[in-house]
């Protein structure tokens, strides 16, 4: 009994001293936040040989536009972001969403009023050609953002602009403006 | 069966002649257009005043009558409603202690609020699911209602409570004033069905008034909520949650339809009859049957304008923090519109 005691209050004491000893361990490097777009711009890069320094050059309408959406950004973290955050949430409206889903099934099963199936085929309707006016939509999209950015090199060589899409994020730190241009690479894995 | 069908017609007297004299369809529209209106003009003009003097002078009685309007909804007999009533008197009791729970543990420091979000989503949920079954329970009591849609549509209401569950709960917050205008019609349909066409046509005038102050007021600068109850009520209408939108146009469109809520139950529904004479408990079905219960009747309303001093003093005395025990005890109110309303339909 005396001899478990003693045991006990060793270990009490070693956990004691090893938490005083993580007191002075120094406070972890917080993870830097992800970036937050708020909102989408264009950019063109154009090389000028007559340069000395390179510019970024906004304009006072986009800087104005940067002021408002900064101005108006909330310090926490969008809607998507906040939703993705939360596996819990997103496992709840998932299977909350499927029994929703499955009842509606069961009830257009069970409708047997002409005027209510009239309604239902009305509204599946609108619903396909919803379905159907999106795919068109997409269709006339144009191609992804990395496309037009795979012609800089070659632009840049030949002494040509290229225009493509941009993101403007607001980042933590002090490294001032960083330029992340899309790359698509076409070697083969372990090809260096 | 035949009981059900007296009990059913008991809970709703005609209006007497005397009542129906008391006021004509015309002076009833301009009532309405002209309360609306006033109402508008005062939430957009100065918001925080207007709120803070309305949660003051109405909260405390626009329970007191929907206390008694209930009261009169109440069938003297359950017969085969009886589980309906348990399950709407159970809900509301359950649902209510959770909803107080949630900030006591808080407060008490025995619960940090770090996933108050999923805490709320769960209280939204359980609340869509009991309207879900008092909808069920309420469909299976007629034949002819077929509210089988509703499971589907309360299920979809759940997905959406847990994307944005605090988004979820401001919708309350805004949709529950208008629910008064809901038993308004509820009740002019079966007892003046011939002024519903005159409200009907009034009603167009909300989203009118409701559209007008978005527009003036989506530009004006957000309210200075730099004292604590200033905050506590642009908090209250979502100022931290839609920090993109005026506070003021939030504020204003709030206290409106608080004030349209209030305008129904202490001005219009007495005003047509609808809970009776005030001070008969002889009105109330429970009192009036035999073997009633006509002194424990008129206990709990004795009781119920104590109570209404009681908030009254209160919010003399420490006016923000009698205000946040309000709004979290009034959700009990909220709650028990939904049987009531289901029972009218």
């Amino acid at each position: 009994m005396k001899r478990t005691f003693v045991l006990c209050t060793a270990a009490l004491l070693l956990i004691g001293s090893a938490l005083f000893a993580f007191g002075d361990i120094a406070r972890p490097k917080p993870t830097p936040a992800p970036g937050k777009v708020l909102f989408h711009t264009g950019l063109q890069i154009v090389p000028d040989s007559k340069a000395y320094e390179a510019r970024l050059q906004i304009s006072q309408e986009t800087l104005q536009r940067i002021r408002e959406a900064t101005a108006n950004s909330p310090a926490n973290t969008s809607m998507t972001q906040r939703i993705m955050q939360s596996s819990t949430r997103t496992v709840m409206a998932g299977m909350f969403m499927f029994l929703a889903i499955s009842f509606a099934g069961v009830w257009l099963a069970r409708s047997t009023q002409r005027r209510g199936q009239k309604a239902i085929a009305g509204a599946l309707l609108v619903v396909g050609m919803l379905g159907a006016a999106t795919v068109i939509v997409r269709a006339n999209a144009g191609p992804p953002g990395y496309y037009y950015w795979q012609k800089l090199p070659e632009n840049l060589t030949k002494g040509q602009g290229t225009r493509g899409g941009l993101d403007i994020e607001i980042v933590s730190g002090d490294d001032g403006i960083k330029l992340i241009v899309p790359m698509k690479t076409n070697k083969a894995p372990g090809e260096e | 069966m035949e009981r059900a069908a007296n009990i059913s017609l008991a809970a709703w007297p005609r209006a007497r002649e005397s009542d129906r004299a008391r006021v004509s369809v015309r002076l009833f529209a301009v009532i309405l257009v002209a309360s609306a209106g006033v109402s508008a003009a005062l939430a957009s003009w100065l918001p925080l005043q207007v709120s803070i003097l309305t949660v003051f002078l109405f909260a405390g009685p626009h329970n007191w009558f929907e206390l008694r309007y209930f009261l009169m909804r109440l069938p003297a007999r359950f017969g085969r409603s009886r589980n309906f009533f348990a399950v709407a008197f159970t809900g509301i009791f359950l649902l209510t202690a959770a909803y107080l729970a949630m900030p006591a543990l808080y407060y008490a420091n025995l619960w940090s609020g770090a996933n108050w979000p999923d805490a709320m989503a769960t209280w939204n949920t359980l609340l869509l699911l009991w309207l879900g079954a008092l909808v069920m329970m309420r469909s299976r009591q007629s034949s002819r209602r077929d509210w089988f849609w509703m499971l589907p549509v309360v299920f979809l209401l759940c997905a959406l409570n847990w994307l944005q569950p605090q988004l979820f709960s401001l919708a309350i917050v805004y949709i529950h004033p208008l629910v008064a205008l809901w038993f308004l019609d509820r009740h002019l349909r079966r007892t003046r069905p011939e002024w519903r066409r005159t409200y009907h046509r009034c009603l167009i005038l909300l989203p009118l008034l409701i559209a007008g102050m978005l527009w003036q007021l989506s530009r004006t600068s957000s309210l200075a909520d730099d004292n604590g109850l200033f905050w506590r009520i642009t908090q209250h209408a979502g100022a931290d949650l839609l920090p993109s939108v005026s506070s003021h146009m939030l504020v204003s469109l709030h206290v409106f339809l608080e004030l349209l809520h209030y305008g129904v139950w202490i001005i219009a529904l007495p005003l047509i009859g609808a809970t009776g004479a005030l001070w008969s408990v002889r009105t109330i079905p429970l009192a009036r049957r035999r073997g009633g219960f006509p002194k424990l009747i008129a206990a709990v309303l004795v009781f119920g304008l104590f109570v209404v001093g009681v908030l009254w003093f209160g919010f003399s005395v420490n006016y923000a923090a009698m205000r946040d025990v309000y709004f979290a005890v009034a959700i009990a109110h909220v709650l028990a519109e939904a049987p009531f309303l289901l029972r009218m339909i």
